[in-house]
């Protein structure tokens, strides 16, 4: 019964074996995104470069500076007099910040008076541009705090006077809050969707421009047995590559994982069957590899990157982002990592994520069978 | 009567809001263990026939049948019975997977149990000669070769109904003598039905029933011989020392249903084989000249329906207006050139020595050295792959020789590409027009491009078009035009700038065999009247004998470069002329004529094989078929242009070894 299945599905298995072009989009292709991104896609904001203009020069605005560059949150670029050589560099990129402390700032502050400083930040790119704002708003506000201790310790009051409410801290899940251990995760269910619908994208329409498919199409053989025999091997292939992609996440970046393995992994085994299924449905319905791969990237990518949590939660979108949410698995199988990762929820949380995705991709199949016709026209 | 296995009635198929007809209202039957033929140029409809009864095309109307099953309405059940082998040159096979694997991925999918088929598959390995190839890559197989392997897997399952898409196209003879071999045996052994599409109307000559179809239409049906004898045709070869006045006068006589010059012979088939042709060119004043008749073929009847008035679909209507007429080119002195150029008044207007183009380890061309006289029309023939184009793009300067030199209209094409552009018109294999552009803005864009001033553009544009019969399509969408009339428009648009060399590379593949007389008639006017050379390339034999000289290729080599004439005379000399047996039970005397003489070859009812001892060989058939078809007619005959190719090919394979 299924010796017509396992014929079609060696074939392809042969074919994507000796095909370099097929096997570097399958294995090689997702490896080097993943590495690229991995490391390049950091939304921490560190080592911010700074430049300062101290038109006061002396031990007091030098001490203001210091409480800056002793941070790795900022990079010192250099201390300069003349406010036309920072701006300069600001332009250029060189300098992130500015800080411009004038000439009468250690004789005001000595005199116990007020003193403005002018803070210049590079705000062509906003989160970062908010971020310094925050960082420079924060080393400021520490300095104010030094300065009020040494007053009111000069004038004997009580040290608990000085800041009269604390905050007890504690962020869970990522304590660190580093943003690799949020975005590398993502990266892997994105690139999940991205190469196994590209490859099942492949599968009918590339057979179809060969003419090949008539050897499928002119032969006694089902519709399912077609489906199935093509499908089988390449959602081996994207299981595969879940697998190489998470060692890679958790050996090669780093990134802590506390949930269930069993879960990820059957939760990879629906998304494999899924994202090839999306590409089949895909191939079916074009007539030229190249439709197919376009047609591909704008259902895949760009939806999953934007809606599925990737870069901001579901919940913080709008109605109809939180709608196109829903329509992609990305979105299902995103929060099932990420709770994996990071929360280390087991089973009890994800069964209805992992019913979506089942339900979602038998939806997909049934639409490619039944939109498979044995013709050309 | 025999049980109708296939059985297409009032058959109707239309592409693309239902403009494009490409199946309108055909109907035929084919008997079983018949070999049909369904004939006629690209675009006639023949694909969609047999797609539709292979159950992949919908039809909009009519009924389509197979083994008693609507292939319409059961399509999956007729799947079962058929092998279906699509167009193309083994478009079906994987590249990536060796011979082995591709026809064990057939047996896999058509589920054939293991004991039967290897020995049906070995068989068909040793009848293919593909044996030596198990593992090597179908991708790295030529052209014949992946055409036989296709072959093969479509038969692992044993179908006994074969429907087969231009089977032989674009395969060189050898291996479509391969194939033949197998269809036959097949009908011999097993009774198995066959209907094949081809555009060859020689080939079609093997087939024991054909229909000519042209436009989706069915203009003509019968068996091979009984379509030529009822239009009772005759073609003569004239050969006199004033061909084109002899070439004017025989169009004003009404018998004469078509003359052209091929080569040095001008050729006329009379409509009626009685006339008294002595008489009329003694009457002319025409004393000297020497005449061989032979009985018109399938091509003859094709280009005979196509004139009666009632098979004129689709507007091609200046074909009967101008009626005998269009092919009058010359009458009043073609001007397709403007005047000789400089730089080709040598004797030779392309010369090679020692050409050699090499792709990493595969030498495409090998050593070719010839010499082309200014004038001359010089064609290549050789099996795909055998480096045809590739020497037609080095002597372009398309491609860079890897060895050796070539000049061409006095310039050294490794050194003088850019010069040689204005010396030379040059035709693709593929159509190189724009399709979305009009007929007419396609040639003012080459005009611009090859610098013609703009004063001369629409001039030089407007003797074209009238001078090869385009002004009609002028405005016209190319991608709208009939296959035939596309190729003139790439001819007119090679020759824009009045080239003295014109390249052509298979010009004519797939056109009817009206357009493709058309073509060669300007091809011959070119050469003879402004003395432009021509090298053309082609797979049809018969076009072969338009040209001056021949020359044979294989595996880059040019193996062979003559007159037609010579070429024959020395393939007899070497391995004889051919046996020819004509009887009624051929299929029967075929089987007892091949234990004998293993090189004998069905063609149609004619069994035919290259003898070194015709007379022996005569009398031997003779004695052999006195008990079982005493009737026969057994006779030895001069060889025709194929099997002179094909003797050559078979020479240089044994000096090889």
């Amino acid at each position: 019964m299924f010796s017509r299945t396992l014929a079609i599905a060696r074939k392809e298995l042969r074919e994507l074996l000796r095909d370099p072009v097929y096997l570097g989009l399958a294995f090689i292709v997702p490896v080097i995104l993943m590495l690229l991104l991995g490391y390049g896609l950091s939304m921490d904001v560190k080592h911010l470069p700074i430049m300062f203009v101290d038109q006061d020069q002396t031990p007091v605005s030098r001490d203001y500076i210091d409480g800056y560059i002793h941070s790795e949150y900022f990079e010192l670029v250099g201390v300069t007099t003349e406010p036309r050589a920072a701006e300069s560099l600001l332009r250029r990129g060189t300098a992130r910040t500015i800080i411009e402390i004038p000439p009468d700032f250690s004789r005001k502050l000595l005199a116990g008076e007020e003193v403005a400083l002018g803070v210049t930040v590079d705000g062509s790119f906003p989160t970062r541009g908010a971020v310094a704002m925050g960082y420079v708003s924060a080393v400021n506000a520490a300095y104010n705090q030094t300065l009020i201790e040494e007053f009111l310790s000069a004038r004997g009051l009580r040290d608990a006077m000085m800041s009269p409410v604390q905050m007890a801290l504690s962020v869970w899940y990522n304590p660190s809050l580093e943003s690799k251990n949020f975005v590398v995760p993502g990266e892997m269910v994105i690139i999940l969707m991205l190469f196994p619908a590209l490859l099942g994208a492949l599968l009918i329409v590339r057979e179809r421009e060969m003419g090949t498919i008539f050897n499928l199409f002119a032969a006694p053989v089902r519709r399912w047995e077609i489906i199935a025999g093509k499908a089988l091997p390449y959602i081996g292939v994207a299981f595969l590559d879940y697998l190489i992609l998470f060692v890679m996440s958790v050996y090669l970046f780093q990134v802590r994982f506390i949930g269930s393995f069993l879960v990820v992994t059957g939760g990879a085994l629906l998304y494999s069957a899924c994202t090839i299924g999306v590409g089949l449905l895909i191939s079916i319905f074009t007539r030229s590899q190249l439709a197919a791969m376009l047609l591909t990237f704008l259902v895949t990518v760009t939806p999953a990157v934007n809606f599925s949590g990737f870069l901001a939660p579901v919940a913080s979108q709008d109605a109809i982002g939180q709608f196109i949410a829903q329509l992609i698995p990305a979105t299902y199988f995103m929060e099932i990592v990420r709770g994996s990762f990071l929360k280390g929820l087991g089973f009890a949380a994800y069964w209805g994520d992992l019913l979506t995705m089942a339900g979602y991709t038998a939806t997909i199949y049934a639409i490619a069978w039944a939109g498979l016709r044995k013709r050309i026209g | 009567m025999p049980e109708a296995v296939i059985a297409v009635d009032n058959l109707h198929k239309s592409y693309g809001r239902k403009r494009v007809k490409a199946v309108d209202g055909l109907s035929f039957t084919v008997q079983k263990g018949q070999i049909f033929g369904l004939l006629g140029p690209d675009g006639a409809g023949k694909t969609s026939v047999i797609q539709i009864l292979a159950g992949v095309l919908r039809a909009n109307r009519g009924a389509a049948r197979i083994a008693n099953l609507d292939c319409r309405r059961a399509p999956e059940r007729v799947k079962r019975l058929i092998g279906y082998m699509p167009q193309g040159l083994g478009l079906n096979l994987y590249d990536s997977l060796s011979v082995a694997e591709n026809i064990e991925f057939f047996r896999q999918l058509r589920q054939v149990p293991a004991d039967r088929f290897y020995e049906n598959r070995d068989r068909l390995l040793d009848m293919t000669r593909l044996s030596p190839f198990l593992d090597r890559s179908a991708g790295n197989l030529s052209g014949g070769m992946r055409q036989k392997l296709a072959l093969i897997c479509t038969l692992v399952h044993l179908p006994d109904i074969l429907l087969l898409d231009e089977p032989t196209t674009g395969v060189d003879p050898v291996s479509r003598r391969d194939f033949w071999t197998i269809i036959h045996d097949l009908v011999a052994e097993r009774e198995v039905t066959v209907l094949l599409t081809t555009s060859y109307m020689d080939e079609a000559e093997r087939c024991h029933q054909v229909a000519l179809m042209h436009a989706g239409r069915q203009i003509a049906s019968g068996a091979p011989e009984q379509l030529v004898s009822e239009m009772g045709a005759v073609n003569v070869a004239l050969r006199c020392a004033a061909p084109e006045r002899l070439l004017t006068l025989a169009r004003s006589w009404p018998e004469v249903e078509s003359a052209a010059l091929f080569g040095s012979d001008v050729r006329l088939m009379l409509s009626d084989p009685e006339f008294d042709l002595e008489g009329a060119l003694q009457a002319a004043g025409i004393d000297d000249f020497t005449q061989r008749r032979s009985p018109a073929g399938l091509e003859e009847v094709f280009v005979h329906a196509l004139r009666q008035p009632e098979n004129d679909p689709d507007g091609r209507s200046d074909r009967h207006s101008s009626g005998r007429a269009q092919t009058n080119e010359g009458e009043n002195g073609l001007s397709l050139r403007k005047s000789a150029r400089p730089g080709s008044d040598g004797e030779h207007a392309v010369v090679t020595e020692g050409l050699t183009c090499r792709f990493g380890d595969f030498t495409a061309v090998d050593a070719v050295s010839l010499s082309v006289r200014r004038g001359e029309i010089l064609g290549l023939l050789g099996p795909n792959g055998a480096g045809k184009t590739t020497l037609i793009k080095m002597l372009c300067g398309l491609l860079p020789p890897s060895d050796g030199r070539a000049e061409v209209a006095g310039n050294e094409v490794a050194h003088a590409a850019h010069p040689l552009r204005f010396e030379i018109g040059y035709m693709s294999q593929r159509f190189s027009l724009y399709r979305d552009l009009p007929v007419d803005s396609n040639l003012k864009l080459s005009a611009g491009l090859y610098g013609i001033a703009p004063a001369e553009r629409a001039a030089r544009i407007d003797q074209l078009l009238s001078e090869l019969e385009l002004a009609s399509y002028r405005d016209r969408l190319t991608k709208s035009l009939p296959l035939g009339i596309r190729q003139r428009l790439a001819l007119a648009n090679a020759l824009l700038h009045s080239p003295s060399i014109l390249f052509l590379d298979e010009p004519t593949s797939g056109v009817d065999p009206i357009a493709r007389r058309r073509f060669w008639n300007v091809v011959h006017l070119l050469a003879r009247r402004e003395g432009v050379t021509v090298i053309v390339s082609t797979h049809y034999m018969d076009e072969a004998e338009h040209c001056d000289r021949l020359g044979f290729m294989q595996q880059g080599r040019l193996i062979a470069l003559d007159t037609p004439q010579a070429l024959s005379e020395q393939a007899e000399q070497k391995a004889g002329p051919l046996v020819t047996v004509r009887c009624d039970d051929f299929s029967h005397c075929f089987t007892v004529l091949r234990q004998t003489f293993p090189a004998a070859m069905l063609h149609g009812r004619r069994i035919q094989w290259q003898s070194e001892e015709p007379e022996r060989d005569t009398e031997k058939a003779r004695n052999l078929l006195a008990g079982i078809a005493p009737q026969a007619r057994i006779d030895s005959q001069p060889l025709s242009m194929e099997e002179t190719f094909v003797s050559f090919l078979g020479f240089d394979r044994q000096t090889d070894v």
